[in-house]
């Protein structure tokens, strides 16, 4: 646990905050613009094989993308780095860990977050006929908006 | 004379006992499926649910009858009679009360027939209903038929070849004559035959045409209410069939013991063999067609021929 | 052999295959898969959605019902998050008889799924025994929780129901039995011809490609990488407890039949264990209504593999954010790579394979609260 703290201070251009508030959990957060050069050194260092999910949240005026890795099926890492709502884009990591790709998929179906460069970014989730740029996770949809949507519009 | 005969065909030993045994061998085979399986079976129609398959049959009699947009009217509402038909025809020659009801030298070829016939109006039932899941079981069960139809045809002449005859009939009093049944004077052929009995009744671990985790019901997917109860029916009497063939071919037919009817003496052997059928059944999983075909032409065929021609040589027989 | 062109196969969302509605297109060459594409979302009741609308004593009863057959797993994980997000400890109590009815649950589910592998295969009987004893399972954790599916004794900052000395025994009692059960339908797995043709070398996932595609559970195990949530992150009791990892380095269906059922011979052991060392104490502290702002993960091994949920809490008494990833969904890029070049009817097989739960992996979209 120790170690891979220590480990992380080589990363302490990119990094924004680190907190470790229990055994087996770490929550890191980092600059947006580096965000792929980032993990794609971390992965190669740490050995960051397993990908347990990705999480977004909306957050008003951002929207936060939480990676969470598995170090050694043990260490919980989630890495969180954050877009504006008016344009969210991250470059995909499915080149890295492949078994990102449907995690990515949803996140883009429920939160409307582009995942630059994913091989297939169709529809996942979400209905057939489901209006483009509804995004039924955003906070500006209510559950009675979004069941009108569902019925088509009555 | 006439009403001889008619009485013959319709009530005994025709159609209205070989009705009745049908459902009785499918209240048996589902009892004894059921307990193999720690399960209970049919319990509430009639004693024990020995009723249960008339009440099925007849309540999918009163069933709505539904048929599909796309599929070929005619062959599609033909297939069912046909289908029961045919092995009520093969039951006519198999010697049930010690004489069948028809009896001629050859009346064996004319079962082969009519079993390739069973397995052609299958693929025609498939065929004709046009739903995705009935054409890949028409097409399983046709490529079935081409594995397991020769050992079965071999099966078959074995114990003819012995007995110097083609008839059912006098094969049966062959080995009531020379009191020795072809189940210890031909085993293979013992086995090769409930082998392809199972493939040809579609049942596990030959039951692919209508696999039912993969393809729904298979060729049956589009059959409900009537069509389907006539096809139950014909399934029941192909039970009925290929345990009454077995006990007649393999296990002396009826032989008359003491004071006991030669009829009973059938059926008792028939219900032993429709037994060990069903606790096949019970012990097996699914083949894969492909794995079924090439075991069929890669294990059973040679195996036959290794018994006629240990018949021809003069052994079992 | 190829017919250079290929053949669009749809499958679901309605197959006798398939026990929730689901729907994966299939492109065939003959008879071998050579391209596949999910489309899941049938089961979506909004459930991530709806955690943000409600208290988090309310969502407890949410939680519990993102599935049927691992109603615990769920329910034990948003308990962890949630007290992880406070923080709150709980009694020793507690956590053992969390975990006694997680080890129940895993083996009630692991028998299901075997009992479902034989039936696929069309090995009929041996569905029909397994399923017998998970009845008998079911009615113990009725008899532990008074529920047979949702089994509500978990509550955040403990558990709701004791188990009694006499149920303990009972239980017991009914482990003994169950192992031996359990390694007899083993036997009948490795040696049954029918079933070793239709499983062996069916399905493979190379270790490398299990890693890579991040699945979980069973799955992963079967292809020979030991990890397992209970041992590499032990949370409950299960630090304090003795217990083997299994692995099988078969990386076929088979190897997940053999693991799974080795699983359940390792659970009764633990219920075993657990009873015998449970400490006593009271089994609850009450919780605080509002949580202040705050982020938590728990992870939970669910029969099916490794469940995350993520929290996020704002002040109030409702969380900002709860995101669930069940397992299902981490198995799914593995079971899409598996089915590539399988025969069309080892596809349900395969599917069955890693224990998929759809209405677990699909959560969000539409709640019908308020109508």
């Amino acid at each position: 646990m120790d170690e891979l703290m220590k480990k992380f201070e080589n990363y302490k251009e990119d990094i924004l905050e680190i907190k470790r508030p229990k055994d087996r959990r770490i929550f890191v957060r980092i600059k947006t613009d580096n965000f792929k050069k980032f993990l794609s050194r971390l992965i190669e260092d740490l050995d960051l094989r397993h990908l347990s999910t990705i999480t977004g949240v909306d957050m008003g005026q951002e929207m936060e993308v939480l990676y969470h890795f598995s170090y050694k099926y043990s260490v919980e890492i989630t890495i969180g780095v954050k877009v504006p709502k008016s344009s969210p884009k991250v470059p995909t990591i499915t080149d890295l860990i492949p078994g990102s790709i449907f995690y990515e998929q949803e996140i883009h179906d429920l939160l409307g977050i582009v995942f630059e460069g994913h091989p297939n970014p169709g529809p996942l989730i979400v209905p057939e006929g489901w209006p483009e740029g509804v995004y039924p996770l955003r906070k500006e949809y209510t559950v009675q908006e979004l069941n009108r949507i569902a019925r088509g519009g009555k | 004379m006439v009403l001889h005969e008619i009485f013959g065909v319709f009530v005994y030993p025709g159609m209205a006992l070989l009705f009745g045994l049908a459902f009785l061998y499918e209240w048996i085979d589902r009892k004894f499926f059921a307990r193999v399986q720690n399960r209970i079976g049919p319990l509430y129609t009639g004693p024990s649910g020995i009723l249960q398959p008339v009440a099925d049959f007849l309540k999918l009699l009163s069933k709505e009858d539904i048929v599909p947009e796309s599929c070929e009217k005619p062959i599609f509402s033909v297939i069912p009679i046909v289908y029961a038909t045919l092995p009520l025809i093969a039951l006519f020659v198999i010697p049930i009360t010690g004489s069948a009801l028809i009896s001629f030298e050859g009346d064996i070829i004319f079962l082969m027939f009519i079993s390739a016939l069973i397995t052609l109006s299958v693929f025609l039932a498939g065929w004709s209903s046009a739903g995705s899941f009935s054409r890949i079981g028409s097409i399983r069960s046709a490529l079935q038929m081409l594995s397991y139809e020769i050992p079965f045809g071999l099966a078959l002449i074995g114990p003819a070849i012995s007995a110097h005859s083609l008839s059912l009939t006098k094969i049966a009093q062959w080995q009531a004559a020379n009191s020795s049944w072809f189940l210890w004077l031909q085993p293979i052929g013992f086995a090769v035959v409930l082998i392809s009995l199972l493939a040809e009744l579609e049942l596990v671990p030959f039951d692919i045409p209508e696999a039912e985790t993969e393809i729904v019901a298979g060729w049956l997917t589009e059959y409900g209410g009537r069509r389907l109860a006539l096809f139950r029916l014909g399934k029941d009497l192909e039970l009925v069939m290929a345990s009454t063939l077995v006990a007649s071919l393999y296990l002396g037919g009826a032989q008359p013991l003491f004071f006991i009817p030669p009829v009973l003496i059938l059926i008792i052997k028939s219900v032993v063999v429709l037994l060990l059928i069903s606790f096949v059944r019970a012990l097996f999983a699914r083949f894969r067609i492909d794995q079924m075909t090439s075991g069929m032409w890669t294990y059973l065929l040679p195996l036959m021929i290794v018994q006629i021609l240990l018949v021809q040589l003069g052994i079992g027989g | 052999m190829s017919y250079g062109t290929t053949i669009k196969v749809p499958f679901g969302p309605q197959h006798p295959a398939l026990k929730e509605p689901e729907y994966f297109l299939f492109e065939v060459d003959g008879d071998i898969v050579v391209k596949v594409t999910p489309r899941i979302g049938y089961v979506h009741r909004g459930v991530e959605k709806a955690f943000e609308q409600e208290t988090y004593l309310h969502n407890l009863y949410l939680a519990e019902r993102i599935c049927g057959i691992c109603s615990h797993a769920h329910s034990t994980c948003y308990t962890q998050t949630v007290e992880g997000l406070v923080p709150l400890e709980i009694p020793p109590r507690a956590v053992y008889i969390r975990l006694i009815m997680a080890e129940l649950e895993r083996l009630h589910s692991h028998s299901l799924w075997v009992g479902i592998a034989a039936h696929e295969a069309g090995f009929d009987t041996l569905f029909m025994y397994l399923w017998r004893d998970r009845e008998m399972i079911m009615d113990l954790m009725e008899e532990i929780s008074g529920n047979r599916v949702t089994h509500a004794i978990n509550t955040i900052g403990g558990v709701r129901r004791d188990i009694t000395g006499e149920q303990a025994t009972k239980i017991k009692k009914f482990m003994d039995k169950f192992e031996g059960n359990v390694k007899e339908y083993m036997k009948v797995l490795e040696t049954e011809q029918t079933f070793l043709k239709r499983t062996k070398d069916v399905g493979i996932l190379k270790p490398r490609d299990a890693i890579a595609l991040c699945a979980v559970g069973p799955t992963l195990r079967a292809s020979g990488i030991k990890s397992d949530v209970r041992a590499d992150d032990p949370y409950l009791a299960y630090g304090e407890i003795p217990f083997n990892v299994i692995t099988h380095d078969g990386c076929d269906i088979y190897a997940r039949t053999i693991v799974r059922c080795e699983e359940m011979i390792e659970s009764a052991n633990i219920i075993k264990y657990a009873l015998d060392h449970m400490p006593e104490g009271k089994i609850k502290v009450p919780p605080p209504r509002t949580i202040a702002p705050n982020e938590s993960v728990g992870r939970v091994e669910a029969p099916r593999g490794e469940l995350i949920h993520y929290a996020r809490s704002n002040g109030t008494n409702k969380p900002e954010r709860y995101k669930v990833r069940a397992p299902t969904l981490g198995n799914l890029a593995s079971v899409c790579q598996t089915l590539i070049g399988a025969h069309v009817a080892d596809i349900p097989l395969i599917l069955a394979g890693i224990d998929p739960c759809f209405s677990c992996m699909d959560r969000v979209i539409i709640t019908k609260k308020g109508e």
